[in-house]
């Protein structure tokens, strides 16, 4: 057991932690934010997808079925809950309208993943949302709309900037 | 003599036709046929719990949590074949917060696929022989680890060839082949049509078992309240789980309640009570708290269900212009330990005219996991020998494929004799080739293999597809108007993705001439709503979606009656739009009252409308069609194949939302490229066991294998079918992309690849096997 201090969609939390427990579990079992998905819990299918930000470290996607919660002492995590903090985040919005969604359980991790390619290139190309979400899996296969919706999203938040 | 009340119908399920006695609705509405003019049907609505899923609100049965909720865990099998001699659970009873075991003698009768449950006599790898709860999935894990089952081995067949092999393992006790097997149908005297043809081809086709893969694992939550249990399952049929779990546990109906609400994909795995709700149950039952469990992805990718492994011998005969003479298929089938035969043979018999036809199919056991139903079960295997081997015969002509399959063009049903309710089939073949901007092809060597000689070569292939996917009764409906003017639409179906949520609340604000932001759906619950069947065989809109929309016309002939009464205008000259009532009549004209407003005058006086799915038409071949087109290039170096274009045209009667339809096309075209080229699960022969039971090894589409897919619909309203003029569309995109791709591959590189997957080696086993033939 471990304790550590957690900020979890901007909430800081402190809590005592087994060392084999993984931040999925914590996020989903103890602070019920079940938006993350647990699919694979092995790091094959992307639907546990948070953002994750050591301290002193920028913010990265991470695998949260992968991350030892252990290890996330004085961190940041964003999950699919708090990316819109209060309103639909535009690539929540751009998810709906290009009705990128099936039966929707990998579309939280899709859309962390999505939302962490936007952060490090505001406008990317093809190839390059196709690289940044090749590791998230659709079995519905709604990947013509992924890629739709995050193009989309794209262009709104280039609005939104000006 | 009045008329009957009760009728007989036939209703296809899943390639297989049943007969069912059905109550006439009371009355049937007027079909929507090509033209009529609607207002919220064929518009692309909004998919209505996509914010629910982007905001990750949307609850899936892992997501359900109640108070005091125990984990459990399921102990299983590490071999293909033997039995258990010995479980000692003092270990894995003794670790703190531990609850509960389930054993064998706690679960007698309780049965599933692979036959009873915890059966000590051991027939796949990953066979369920315990359970064990606990206070938290961690120390439920570590129990389950702690349990020691001593198991004496005995041998195993894992594949075809293993089990038909002499002296083979038997996997049941009556044998490794299903009863009176192979099952032999045929029309017409085939040997004699092979002899007087002008051109006869023969091929052998191997397709593996593919793994359903759903997202979503499968699971369930149960926790009993007195003497009855509610059930939250991932499930594509929330009733059928109820009967089976009723009937597990000797319970009656109204003692189970299972409720879905969002369901991460099914595919044919998730048809009824699955493992995980029998033991959730049994042990929820034992331990009197609430029990959540969920499968691992391992036994999720081995204990769910598969497609059938196939292998195809076919026999084409035909006359120099490329009529069929005769079509015979033997084959065989992998079952694993159970589940039901999908028959790879039924497309040989429906999907081109032709006077004589065999098949000769044989379901063959096996040591592995039980197949299930999965997207187009049967029609999916079948598909990839017929038509790989009609581009064989249309090479062998000197015939163009497209031509080829246009000459055998089916005016009828050909398996049982009787017309179709519509068939616009030659639209897919014309819309089709000309978006894809297909080459028409001659004679022998005339593919673009011919003209190729570099690494990366392209081809293209094309392949036509049927499937019966007209649905039927039993279903029904309920329509409530709320007294703000709201309306809701309950139905005891479920949304496993497809949109079923959405398109029915667009049947329901068309007939009841409601807003389609005032109507929602409410689904997957068996206490509170109607009946409705499962989610499968393509069924739902087809079969839901009539009985909505009587259900809303029913509302609408009160609602214009209450509205009539307040606006003292007749009912018959009064029409619902947009949820707002207009009157016609003369003097009176142009006079208006909204829904909202007839509630509030109305009060909680509320207006209900009631509707059932009536019968389908006599001696009528309710079908849909497709035709798929497809461009590759092959690297003759690594033998990888890439799909570069697919271009897909469906039939499938009116489209009720076609922006949720064509996204379901994308999606079924892309599991058929991952069963094109990369999905197999692959089984140890000497040890039995599931060697890619992962994501990472057992291979499914992902973003980067997205070729540019064009996929539609030709327009159409098959009004024979139902007064919806909706037939299913789910499965159909499945079922033609395998061939198209193999006969575009065998069109790059000039030889043929007869064994899907086509990974790079047996691209390459073929490359050197034509050269060193060629040589």
């Amino acid at each position: 057991m471990s304790s550590v201090r957690i900020r979890v969609n901007d909430v800081s939390r402190e809590l005592d932690v087994a060392d084999h427990e993984t931040l999925l579990a914590v996020l989903r079992d103890r602070l019920g934010l079940t938006g993350s998905k647990e699919s694979c819990g092995r790091g094959e299918c992307g639907a546990c997808t948070v953002h994750l930000a050591a301290a002193g470290d920028r913010t990265r996607p991470v695998y949260s079925c992968l991350t030892l919660a252990a290890a996330c002492d004085g961190a940041s995590v964003t999950t699919i809950e708090g990316l819109g903090a209060g309103t639909l985040h535009p690539l929540q919005e751009a998810f709906v309208a290009q009705d990128a969604v099936q039966c929707g359980f990998c579309t939280p991790g899709q859309i962390m993943a999505a939302a962490a390619l936007l952060a490090d290139n505001p406008v990317p190309d093809e190839p390059a949302i196709r690289a940044a979400l090749s590791g998230n899996l659709c079995r519905c296969g709604t990947y013509p709309r992924i890629v739709l919706a995050v193009r989309d999203a794209a262009q709104r938040m280039k609005a939104a900037r000006g | 003599m009045a008329d009957k009340r009760f009728v007989s119908t036939t209703v296809e399920v899943e390639g297989r036709e049943e007969t069912r006695i059905v109550e006439l609705p009371a009355f049937a509405p007027d079909p929507w046929d090509e033209d009529a003019r609607l207002d919220v049907v064929g518009q692309c609505v909004p998919r209505m719990d996509a914010t629910e899923k982007v905001t990750g609100r949307a609850v899936y049965s892992a997501d359900v949590a109640r108070v005091g909720m125990l984990h459990a865990t399921i102990v299983r099998s590490t071999v293909a074949a033997g039995s258990v001699t010995e479980i000692d659970v003092s270990q894995a009873l003794a670790l703190p917060s531990v609850r509960g075991v389930l054993l064998r003698a706690d679960v007698e009768g309780i049965k599933y696929d692979g036959g009873q449950l915890f059966d000590p006599n051991i027939r796949y790898a990953g066979q369920p022989l315990a359970a064990v709860c606990a206070e938290s999935r961690e120390v439920a894990e570590r129990a389950a680890a702690l349990v020691v089952t001593r198991v004496e081995r005995a041998p195993h067949a894992a594949t075809i060839r293993a089990a038909l092999a002499k002296d083979a393992p038997k996997v049941r006790p009556k044998g490794n082949t299903g009863r009176n097997h192979p099952a032999i149908a045929e029309r017409g005297d085939v040997d004699a049509a092979i002899e007087t043809a002008d051109v006869v081809v023969r091929r052998e086709y191997r397709t593996p078992v593919q793994l359903h893969s759903c997202m979503e694992p499968h699971g369930a939550v149960a926790e009993w309240i007195g003497d009855h249990v509610t059930v939250w399952e991932s499930t594509q049929g929330v009733f059928n789980s109820r009967a089976d779990l009723a009937r597990a546990f000797g319970l009656a109906h109204a003692q189970v309640r299972v409720i879905k609400d969002y369901m991460g994909g099914g595919f044919g795995a998730k048809n009824g009570a699955s493992v995980a709700a029998c033991i959730a149950v049994a042990l929820a039952k034992k331990t009197g708290a609430p029990v959540r469990c969920v499968f691992d992805r391992a036994a999720e990718q081995f204990d769910t269900g598969n497609r059938s492994a196939t292998v195809q011998r076919v026999t084409l005969a035909a006359k120099k212009d490329g009529t069929l003479a005769a079509i015979a298929l033997e084959a065989e089938v992998m079952m694993g330990v159970g589940g039901w035969f999908a028959a790879p043979g039924k497309i040989y018999h429906e999907m081109y005219a032709c006077p004589n036809v065999r098949t000769s199919e044989t379901a063959v056991y096996t040591h592995t996991g039980a197949m299930a139903s999965f997207r187009a079960p049967g029609h999916v295997e079948g598909a990839f020998g017929l038509e790989c081997a009609m581009d064989a015969l249309a090479r062998e002509l000197g015939m163009d494929p497209l031509a080829l399959r246009r000459k055998n063009y089916a005016g009828r049903d050909q398996e049982k004799n009787r017309p179709y309710s519509d068939k616009r089939l030659d639209r897919c073949y014309d819309e089709g080739s000309k978006r894809f901007q297909w080459r028409a092809r001659g004679r022998p060597g005339r593919g673009q293999a011919a003209a190729q000689d570099g690494r990366f070569r392209r081809g293209q292939g094309m392949s036509s597809l049927c499937w019966g996917a007209g649905g039927g009764p039993p279903a029904y409906a309920t329509v409530r108007i709320n007294a703000d003017g709201t309306v809701d639409v309950l139905a005891g179906t479920q949304d496993l993705g497809t949109g079923a949520r959405t398109v029915l609340a667009q049947i329901a604000a068309e007939a009841l001439g409601a807003g389609i932001a005032h109507v929602r759906t409410v689904l997957g619950d068996t206490e509170r709503l109607p009946y409705a069947g499962n989610s499968w065989g393509s069924m739902t809109t087809a079969s839901v979606g009539p009985a909505v929309r009587m259900a809303a016309e029913d509302a609408r002939t009160k609602l214009l009656d209450a509205a009539s009464a307040i606006m003292g205008v007749p009912a018959k000259h009064l029409d619902a739009r947009n949820s707002v009532v207009t009157s016609r009549q003369r003097g009176a004209a142009g006079r208006e009252l909204s829904f909202a407003a007839i509630g509030e005058e109305l009060g909680n006086v509320m207006i209900i409308g009631q509707g059932s799915r009536g019968p389908n038409p006599d001696r009528t071949a309710i079908f849909t069609f497709g035709a798929h087109f497809a461009e590759v290039e092959v690297d003759t170096e690594t033998g990888r194949v890439r799909v570069l274009r697919l271009v897909a045209a469906h039939d499938s009667g009116r489209i009720i939302n076609p922006r949720l339809a064509e996204s379901q096309l994308e999606g079924g075209i892309l599991q058929g490229i991952g069963y094109a080229l990369f999905e197999e699960r692959v089984v140890d022969e000497s040890l039995g066991l599931p060697l890619n039971p992962t994501l990472h090894d057992y291979k499914v589409p992902t973003l980067a294998d997205l070729p540019a897919i064009e996929s539609f619909f030709v327009p159409g309203a098959d009004t024979t079918a139902n007064h919806t003029g909706a037939k299913g569309l789910a499965e159909p995109p499945n079922i033609g992309v395998a061939p198209a791709i193999a006969n575009a591959v065998c069109d790059a590189i000039g030889v043929e690849v007869t064994e899907i997957p086509l990974t790079p080696w047996r691209v390459l086993a073929a490359l050197e096997k034509a050269s060193r033939s060629a040589r």
